[in-house]
């Protein structure tokens, strides 16, 4: 207890004397982090700075690293489950390596946190987008900003609905895990894009590769984890706001969060964050793209309780979204399409507006966390439960002057899971669980059909277990899940209701072996697999897809595809100097879903094309490779490049629809002017997308017109941190498209139709605010 | 610690029940509507000779189907060289009674256009259109039309419905640009 009063007491000072403690800002700090008494590496202890506002994760081996620290007293918090919560108070002046050990809980403490480690514990191919590249990439969309991670795409209609691909596999066969809980929105299609707010994040990871043994069934290509920071408990407020403006539609965005930690309830802190975002029709070069609008309003709350050995939060969010669809897209048949993909210029000719008409969605996806954690000598336990309700509206282009919905689609989920994170037994580690999942799909009464209602509960358990020897780490795992659905389907000429059970089940394993070869080089491998149940749509589809003209068909005797993947990875790191990544990946899909093209099906509007939910086997492969180097201490060079080969094994020919080969390359020179203006930067980035020649040989009778022809676009940046009165505001103007780029994406669904957006000077501001000490003037 | 593991236990417990009880039944799918159908466009034709005809191109299902239903496409059987009024009618026949689509058209005239297209366009077995009525603006809208039928022989017409097109003087669907709300191609007899 004395020791937490001293803590804030140094605080205090620290706040009030933090803006004149740095001299020169280029110190790097090597950081490990041990046991107590065996002296051994404490692996995935989360660290947090308070004067930087930084958070650090220790690796297997123990080591963090604090890069371009300025001179000044810093005091440093450790978290690790089962260990005491550890404060350190330390002077920086020069380069350091400094050691710190933590002690295992064995009485009472006044404060232990136990953190969600179960995303930690992974031996995986991964990479992540840290706070800075966040901010620096604030205002966009989720799956635009994955677009900087190397290896993933992006699957997009136009500039505002945007879906990360990672290896080529999107939708459902990637999971995304929205602050633990897995996002359960309705993915059905490509103009379907995950509908959370990217400025919850403090931290996004991209697992590639099939991570079925931790995350359940669907991560077949991987996982993106979106996490935010950990609540703060400290006494106190905090906080920051984030503002941008995009010129090319005119869109501001505008967000922010509020935090505080309690003075007489010790441990309990609460955050509350907002964001809104409106936009209007977005410029093509030489033209508006007609109804394009984007307007978003997403808020969230946390309420967090942390003691000795016990730990409870609240978390609720709520996304709200509404989404213009590019009216030239939407077209009545096949000939409408053809010419409409034919016009050399948008057939729809319409100015600037900020208002949204059909054809267009409405989303709205709201998330209740509830999330207890306790642990004793036997290792921490939590039990998380979650409810997520999804509410699709989508508005056709119609006849009558309704102001209703055609589809109005609801996905009730509930989830569970208890998991028990052993404490060390030799050198072993790890953790078992079990998964449980509800969940409910449904229309409502007068909408026309899209997906029948179904329900679904699912259990799985698992089992994780790793193990180290020396600098050697091994990772082995195994689950398995069961889901039941019950789908309640219309058929024939009068819509009767036929109700269809299907049970499906399945194992799942992972082995992940991790070198450490020397401090600054690393290799991984794992060997892994995943299944999927065919979802609602593939099972049932039977209509229209309006931007497409198609009919697609679905197949109820559709199997479950089961991927197997292999990926090695190798990182090289030289500090200041050099960092090199280079990671390669083969992945068998069993029973791959795809749509084949089928008869012609006559309709009031003429003949159209019909296309069938059919399997084949996949073989995809793979390679992303990225080098930094830095050419002087201030001027960084970049290279990245990434490169699919996705065959059908059955008809021995390439897989329609994967990212094209691509690279990327850039010069960042980052520079501190003075005391006040700290990482002034400036750099450009060129991106180059190849034509993807790697399609099928039947691709003219399912696709038209061919792939887009290979581009270039080059991306311009400058910004600058400067400290006020102790905070770091940052301030960056981005430049997207600098030529105004005429450009198409094979990924994109409006390639059919219009060009890939102009210029977009994009504003940025970021304001933190911190204050430890207004409370305690006694 | 013991407390701490009831705790657990009992918190597990609740929540489960909670987990279990949310259950509800309405997942029943109730029957899709498909809305604004159209099944059936109608040609009513006559003359001052005392034809009256219809004919009739009818696609039973609509796009939520898997099955188009029953299809009906009559031949339009006219007299060679003579002229005929038409006027073009849509129906819901998935209603009971069915349902008039064609005074909702006629409401947005102006944002509707019929097309009509002969194969051949001249010739026998041909038709050639005009005099087609106007929309609100003064602008084609072809819901009311002359059919001038050319000599003797076969052919087909198109009848192609457009929403929101782009271009109202166009003679072509491609042209017109908007969305088409039917295509309907009929069989011609001329003798």
């Amino acid at each position: 207890m004395n020791r937490v009063l001293v803590t804030i007491g140094v605080w205090l000072c620290i706040g009030l004397h933090y803006a004149g403690a740095q001299d020169s800002c280029n110190i790097t700090v090597e950081c490990r982090v041990v046991e107590t008494h065996n002296l051994q590496p404490l692996f995935a202890v989360s660290v947090y700075i308070d004067e930087m506002k930084r958070e650090f994760e220790t690796d297997e081996d123990g080591r963090f690293q604090i890069a371009n620290a300025c001179a000044g007293t810093y005091h440093i918090h450790f978290h690790a489950a089962g260990y005491e919560h550890l404060v350190k108070e330390v002077k920086l002046e020069a380069n350091a390596i400094l050691r710190f050990s933590l002690a295992h809980i064995n009485k009472e403490l006044d404060e232990v946190v136990v953190a969600d480690e179960r995303t930690k514990i992974i031996i995986q191919s991964k990479s992540s987008m840290k706070r800075a590249d966040i901010t620096a990439n604030s205002g966009k969309t989720l799956g635009d900003m994955l677009q900087g991670v190397n290896g993933v795409s992006v699957l997009s209609n136009g500039a505002t609905i945007a879906k990360p691909v990672i290896h080529g596999l999107y939708g459902n066969r990637i999971i995304i895990l929205n602050n633990g809980i897995r996002q359960e929105d309705q993915q059905w299609g490509g103009e379907h894009a995950p509908n959370i707010d990217p400025f919850l994040a403090n931290n996004i990871t991209v697992l590639k590769g099939a991570s079925g043994v931790r995350y359940g069934t669907d991560a077949i290509g991987g996982v993106v984890l979106v996490e935010p920071s950990a609540v703060r408990t400290m006494q106190g407020w905090g906080g920051e706001v984030n503002l941008a403006g995009f010129s090319n539609n005119r869109m501001g965005v505008a967000s922010a969060v509020v935090e505080h930690g309690f003075k007489y309830i010790k441990g309990l802190g609460v955050r509350l964050q907002g964001t809104f975002k409106q936009g209007g029709n977005y410029r093509i070069p030489g033209y508006w793209a007609a109804n394009t609008g984007t307007e978003e309003n997403n808020y969230s709350a946390t309420v967090a309780y942390k003691r000795a050995h016990f730990g409870a939060e609240v978390f609720y969010s709520h996304f709200n979204t509404q989404l213009g669809v590019y009216r030239g897209a939407h077209t009545g048949n096949q000939a409408d399409l053809m010419a409409a993909i034919d016009s050399d210029t948008p057939r729809i000719h319409t100015g600037f507006t900020y208002s949204i008409d059909r054809p267009m969605q409405q989303v709205q996806h709201d998330l209740l966390k509830l999330k207890l954690n306790t642990d004793n000598r036997a290792g921490a336990f939590s039990l998380v439960y979650a409810y997520q309700h999804n509410y699709r509206q989508e508005y056709d282009v119609i006849r009558s002057n309704s102001d209703k919905a055609q589809l109005n689609l609801t996905l009730n989920t509930q989830t569970m899971n208890l998991n028990f994170d052993h404490k060390a037994i030799g050198d072993f580690t790890g953790q078992a669980g079990i998964d449980g999942v509800y969940q409910e799909n449904f229309m409502q009464d007068g909408d026309r059909l899209f997906i029948p209602n179904y329900r679904s509960p699912g259990v799985a358990v698992y089992i994780i277990e790793r193990y180290r020897f020396r600098k050697l780490t091994l990772e082995a795992g195994l689950r398995y899940d069961y889901r039941h659905y019950e789908v309640y389907n219309p058929e024939g000429n009068n819509q009767t209701i036929v109700r269809y059970d299907f049970d499906y089940s399945n194992a799942s394993g992972t082995i992940g072996l991790r070198h450490k070869v020397k401090p600054n080089w690393e290799w991984t491998v794992t060997l892994a697999n995943a299944w999927r149940a065919p979802q609602a749509n593939e099972l049932f589809s039977a209509g229209l897809h309006h931007g497409s003209a198609r009919i697609e068909l679905g197949d109820k005797n559709l199997q479950p595809e089961k991927a197997y993947s292999l990926n090695f990875e190798t990182a090289y790191n030289v500090p200041e100097k050099l960092h090199v990544e280079l990671s390669l990946y083969t992945q068998y899909i069993n029973d791959f879903i795809y749509l084949s093209p089928g008869a012609d099906v006559l309709t009031i509007r003429g003949y159209f094309k019909s296309f069938n939910y059919k399997q084949t086997n996949a073989w995809l492969n793979g390679a992303d490779a990225s080098v930094k180097y830095n050419i002087t201490k201030p001027l960084e060079a970049h290279l990245k490049a990434s490169f699919l080969f996705a065959r059908d094994i059955k008809q021995n020919d390439w897989l329609i629809l994967m990212p094209a080969d691509r690279i990327s390359a850039g010069v960042k020179y980052t520079f501190n002017i003075s005391k006040t203006f700290r990482e002034v930067f400036a750099g450009i980035d060129g991106r180059y997308i190849l034509r993807q020649w790697r399609i099928p040989a039947n691709f003219d009778m399912v696709d038209y017109p061919r792939p887009p022809a290979d581009y270039i676009v080059l991306d311009a940046e400058a910004g600058t941190t400067i400290i006020l009165n102790g905070h770091p505001v940052y301030f960056s103007v981005t430049v997207m498209n600098a030529l105004n780029k005429q450009y198409r994406d094979y990924l994109d669904a409006f390639r059919y139709f219009i060009n890939q957006p102009g210029t977009n000077v994009v504003l940025r501001l970021r304001v933190p605010f911190n204050f430890y000490g207004l409370i305690s003037k006694n | 610690m013991k407390n701490n593991m009831m705790k657990y236990a009992l918190i597990a417990a609740i929540a489960t029940v909670f987990f279990i009880a949310c259950k509800k039944d309405e997942v029943i799918t109730p029957t899709p509507v498909e809305q604004e159908l159209i099944t059936t466009l109608r040609l009513t034709v006559t003359n001052n000779e005392g034809f009256n005809k219809t004919f009739i191109y009818k696609v039973e299902n609509g796009f939520g189907s898997t099955t188009q239903g029953i299809v009906t496409k009559d031949d339009i059987v006219l007299a060679s060289d003579k002229q005929y009024d038409v006027e073009v009618q849509l129906l819901n026949e998935k209603k009971t009674p069915s349902e008039d689509i064609t005074e909702e058209v006629k409401a947005e005239s102006n944002d509707h256009l019929f097309l009509f297209q002969s194969v051949p366009a001249a010739g026998s077995g041909s038709i050639t259109f005009n005099e087609g009525n106007k929309d609100g603006n003064g602008n084609a809208f072809n819901q009311k039309i002359k059919f001038k039928a050319g000599g003797a022989g076969t052919g087909a017409v198109t009848i192609t419905l457009k929403h929101e097109p782009t271009d109202k003087a166009a003679a072509t669907p491609d042209a017109a640009g908007g969305e088409t709300d039917v295509e309907a191609v009929f069989n011609v007899k001329l003798q």
